[in-house]
């Protein structure tokens, strides 16, 4: 029993991790139709500005050596100053662009900063201690659950609610839901692309800065791909969540999270390194049976 | 060189039965009937929001109806696929020309053919026949990019025609044109039913157009049939007037 | 009623000149270094021709459908792998590869047949994941894309009897001349040129230009770029064998992002528009990266070592492909052939045809 409790809370963080990098993504969609490839570096990034850039494998701590609250204020700034920073230079001017230069501008940006991070830090994954009590299970209830665990879903849900309230009550959050809905209507009516834009990457960076503190807590390393694999789920998450629509990519993160999860309980053993590929080959059939997704706006559909 | 056309196969009669659209709390289409007789020309006019280009896109397969069918020949074709009502006859063209820019005439027509069956080389042959026919000859190596307005509508008629379909729905082809492009417009309409054997529906707000090439005219008007009669019926008709001018003009001519 | 005469030298001229403009200069460069260039440099041009070969068959799919593939790799390793397993360290297999069937595992099939099965295979490959991926709108096609090359790279790394995981498989007979590699060049660049002015070929474009126009002009969407990538697929797998047994080496890892984001940087950065921008991007990026290559290991000057720090060519590459997308957007060839002034000029209505 409590084995299968401890599946699920294993499933609920792990989705939870990816419903957030989800949102990520499908906010910066929804506002210039735009599959970020660069959130992968944003948590990349935001993880690595942890550490001093050495060619060691136990750096010595940047970031992480300032006290709790200040070292979280300062990744999240830096990832948001480098959200912000990729949107200004790399996609503002790309912005009327069709989906497929979108999509290969974002892919070029990751790759340049995936390699610019190389450069700095070299390749070797490293390894980090922070927040190393919170490795440490908390009992509830007869189940021990890593306190890590226990972060991640309450952060999850903290800044889901930030970002529900944002988006139902601010007039910018509104205005973002607006563009996502039909950009030029908004435009027309007076919204301010440039800073509504702005504010969907630095809400994206928010996120992305998030996951890399979640993530380097619950593994104590560093790794040049360590965004990635929340991303390429993330992207999967947007696309069967249905594109467009914030609450299906964090919905889709999830499913995404708990799948993985299940399988790597369920499967047996030699088939588990195989985890990846099968969560994958999920997606591409629900994809098939539901080709817009789950949750479908009017972002889909091109009007005759 | 030109004679009429006549597929094997080519259908008879496109009917719209009872056909309601409704998007979310609007309803762009209530229980319009409608039908087309190969070799004929078919006006569908109203006022702006009248449902004309929906009704148009639910023909063509563009937008499924609520409820109601569209029967080709008698056969329901109103689940079909938008490509697959193309291939079945239905040719259409769009309001705003929607060309392949960067392909030359020939080639946007040469796609229809190919769309229609024909192997490239007989596309070719028949996309130069239609060019030649409507006066585009010279252009058919030119880039769409580098038309003019007018030529471009042609085009994009022409390229339906490409289908060889036994109804073609033409949106607006008029709009934007002057009287010398539109005098040549309806020379072209009035001689597709006898030179490629189909049926036209014409969709226009240019009156003198609408009066000068219909044999019959569909009146909608919020998302309902209003009348439907001959041109002459027509610019009689009060309600028709009514729905256009105001109450006021209720009692004047339709100009035209 | 088409006359039955020959057409002219000139029109056959005319027909051929976007692949002539193409060929005669890679036969030129492959003479010019055979002759005069070192070793080095002839490697160099050997692995260029395979690029083409690559990028041209990705070009086939991306080009003229207008969705970007992530997932291309995917047959390109499908292809290598599959000759590797076929033609490899016959002593060996039946160790580092117990995993495969009796017929791979105890022999080693002659080189063209293999060849041909392999890319008849990459080819499959490409048809069957086509026939769940084409059903998809354009952006969730190319995120499937995506997913392909990772289930792929997930599969061939952990399936260690078979691929022998995320090792390399050496030894593969390396058959692999400039003068073979331009063969194959020169067939791709046909192949996709009889291609893409075909029905098929135009069809296909005609999707790209307005999807809603193509299909109230009867074409499939769905047909027209199944066809379209799996003759990518076929076109790749060439390239992969002749990859696999030009290097002699079969490694997973060399067929993943690194290996994506380089195709896509030929392809974009010469113009995805065009065959010749397919071409031209690989020529590009490929003197860019020997530059850089040879930067990086260090030349002299003025009597000093100097090198850059390794890493920079990727920087620098990624940034060159942003720099051209804001400031070019449709590639160096603009989406253009080489073609005749004359008929550039019909084109844009300056003169009559």
């Amino acid at each position: 029993m409590a084995n299968i409790v401890q599946v699920l809370v294993d499933a609920i963080a792990l989705g939870s991790l990816y419903a957030l990098v989800g949102l990520a993504i499908g906010l910066v969609f929804g506002v210039m139709r735009l599959v970020n490839f660069a959130q992968a570096d944003y948590i990349t990034i935001g993880a690595y500005a942890l550490v001093v850039p050495t060619a060691s494998v136990t750096p010595p701590l940047l970031l992480g050596a300032l006290p709790t609250a200040v070292m979280i204020g300062g990744v999240l700034l830096v990832v948001v100053v480098l959200a912000l920073l990729t949107e200004r230079v790399a996609f503002r001017p790309l912005r009327n662009s069709n989906p497929s230069t979108l999509l290969i501008s974002s892919f070029a940006v990751s790759y340049f900063l995936q390699n610019l991070v190389m450069l700095i830090h070299t390749g070797r994954p490293k390894s980090v201690g922070i927040g190393q009590s919170l490795a440490n299970a908390v009992e509830i209830g007869g189940v021990r659950v890593p306190g890590v665990q226990l972060l991640t879903m309450g952060v999850t849900a903290g800044l889901l609610v930030a970002l529900v309230l944002f988006l139902k009550k601010t007039p910018l959050g509104i205005q973002m839901r607006a563009a996502a809905e039909n950009f030029q209507m908004a435009r027309l009516l007076g919204m301010p692309a440039n800073r509504v834009i702005a504010l969907a990457f630095a809400i994206s960076g928010l996120l992305g800065g998030a996951v890399s503190l979640l993530l380097t807590i619950q593994t104590g390393t560093l790794d040049l791909r360590m965004g990635l694999m929340p991303v390429v789920y993330g992207f999967f998450a947007t696309v069967i969540g249905g594109m467009g629509s914030l609450p299906g990519a964090a919905l889709g993160g999830f499913l995404v999270g708990v799948a993985s999860v299940l399988l790597q309980t369920y499967l047996p053993a030699d088939l588990r390194p195989f985890r990846d590929a099968g969560v994958f080959t999920l997606v591409i059939l629900i994809l098939l049976v539901r080709p817009q997704g789950l949750i479908v706006t009017s972002a889909a559909k091109e009007r005759v | 060189m030109s004679r009429p056309s006549k597929r094997s196969g080519s259908k008879e009669r496109l009917e719209a039965r009872g056909v309601a659209v409704a998007f979310g709390g609007i309803r762009a289409l209530s229980g319009v009937d409608l039908e087309l007789r190969r070799g004929e020309v078919l006006g569908l006019i109203g006022p702006n929001g009248a449902g004309k280009t929906t009704m148009v896109n639910v023909l063509s397969g563009f937008q499924r109806p609520t409820s109601g069918s569209i029967r080709l020949d008698g056969i329901d074709v109103s689940r079909l696929t938008a490509r697959k009502i193309a291939q079945a006859g239905i040719g259409r063209s769009f309001q705003a020309a929607r060309l392949f820019r960067m392909m030359t005439v020939e080639q946007n027509l040469s796609v229809a053919a190919i769309g229609s069956g024909l192997s490239r080389r007989k596309a070719r042959e028949r996309a130069l026949d239609i060019l030649d026919w409507m006066g585009l000859a010279r252009k058919a190596d030119h880039r769409c990019d580098s038309l003019s307005y007018g030529d471009e509508r042609r085009v994009s008629i022409a390229r339906a025609l490409a289908l060889q379909p036994s109804f073609a729905l033409l949106d607006e082809p008029a709009s934007g044109m002057n009287d010398a492009e539109c005098e040549a417009l309806m020379e072209v309409i009035a001689e597709l039913p006898a030179r490629f054997g189909c049926g036209v529906l014409l969709i226009e707000h240019n009156m003198k157009v609408i009066m000068g090439v219909c044999q019959r005219i569909h009146v909608l008007d919020g998302g309902q049939s209003l009348a439907e009669g001959s041109p002459r019926d027509i610019q009689m008709n009060p309600a028709v007037r009514r729905a256009y001018l105001g109450e006021k003009a209720a009692d004047s001519t339709l100009a035209i | 009623m088409k006359s039955k005469t020959m057409p002219s030298f000139a029109a056959i001229g005319r027909f051929w000149l976007p692949v002539l403009a193409l060929v005669v200069p890679l036969a030129l460069i492959v003479t010019v270094t055979g002759q005069f260039g070192g070793l080095s440099l002839q490697r160099t041009v050997i692995e260029m021709l395979i690029s083409i070969v690559i990028v041209v068959g990705l070009y086939v799919f991306v080009g003229n459908s207008g969705v970007i593939s992530f997932g291309h790799a995917t047959f390109v390793a499908i292809a290598a792998y599959a000759s590797a397993w076929q033609t490899c360290c016959e002593m060996l297999k039946p160790i580092t590869m117990a995993g495969l069937p009796p017929f791979l595992r105890d022999q080693s099939i002659p080189l063209l047949p293999s060849a041909i099965v392999s890319v008849l295979l990459a080819a499959a490959a490409a048809f069957l994941t086509g026939l769940v991926i084409m059903r998809l709108t354009g952006l969730a096609a190319s995120i499937s894309t995506l997913a392909v090359l990772f289930i792929l790279n997930v599969v061939y790394s952990n399936w260690d009897s078979v691929t022998m995981g995320s090792a390399s498989i050496v030894g593969l007979p390396t058959y692999v001349t400039a003068w073979l590699a331009l063969a194959c060049a020169v067939l791709a660049i046909v192949i996709a040129y009889l291609y893409q002015i075909s029905a098929f070929g135009l069809a296909i474009r005609a999707t790209r230009e307005d999807e809603v126009a193509a299909a109230a002009s009867g074409i499939s969407l769905y047909w027209s770029r199944l066809i379209a990538f799996t003759l990518s697929g076929f076109m790749v797998g060439l390239g992969g064998v002749l990859l696999a047994h030009y290097l002699g080496t079969v490694s997973i890892n060399n067929f993943f992002l690194s290996f994506t984001f380089l195709a896509l940087a030929m392809l974009i950065v010469g113009g995805m528009g065009s065959l010749a921008g397919a071409v031209v991007g690989v020529v590009v990026i490929t003197a860019m990266v020997d530059i850089f290559r040879r930067l990086e290991g260090g030349i002299s000057i003025g009597g000093e070592q100097w090198s850059l720090p390794a890493g920079t060519q990727e920087l620098i590459i990624a940034a060159f492909m942003l720099l051209i997308l804001v400031f070019r957007k449709d590639g160096i060839m603009a989406g253009r052939e080489i073609g005749l002034p004359e008929q550039a000029q019909r084109e844009k209505g300056l003169i009559n045809g």
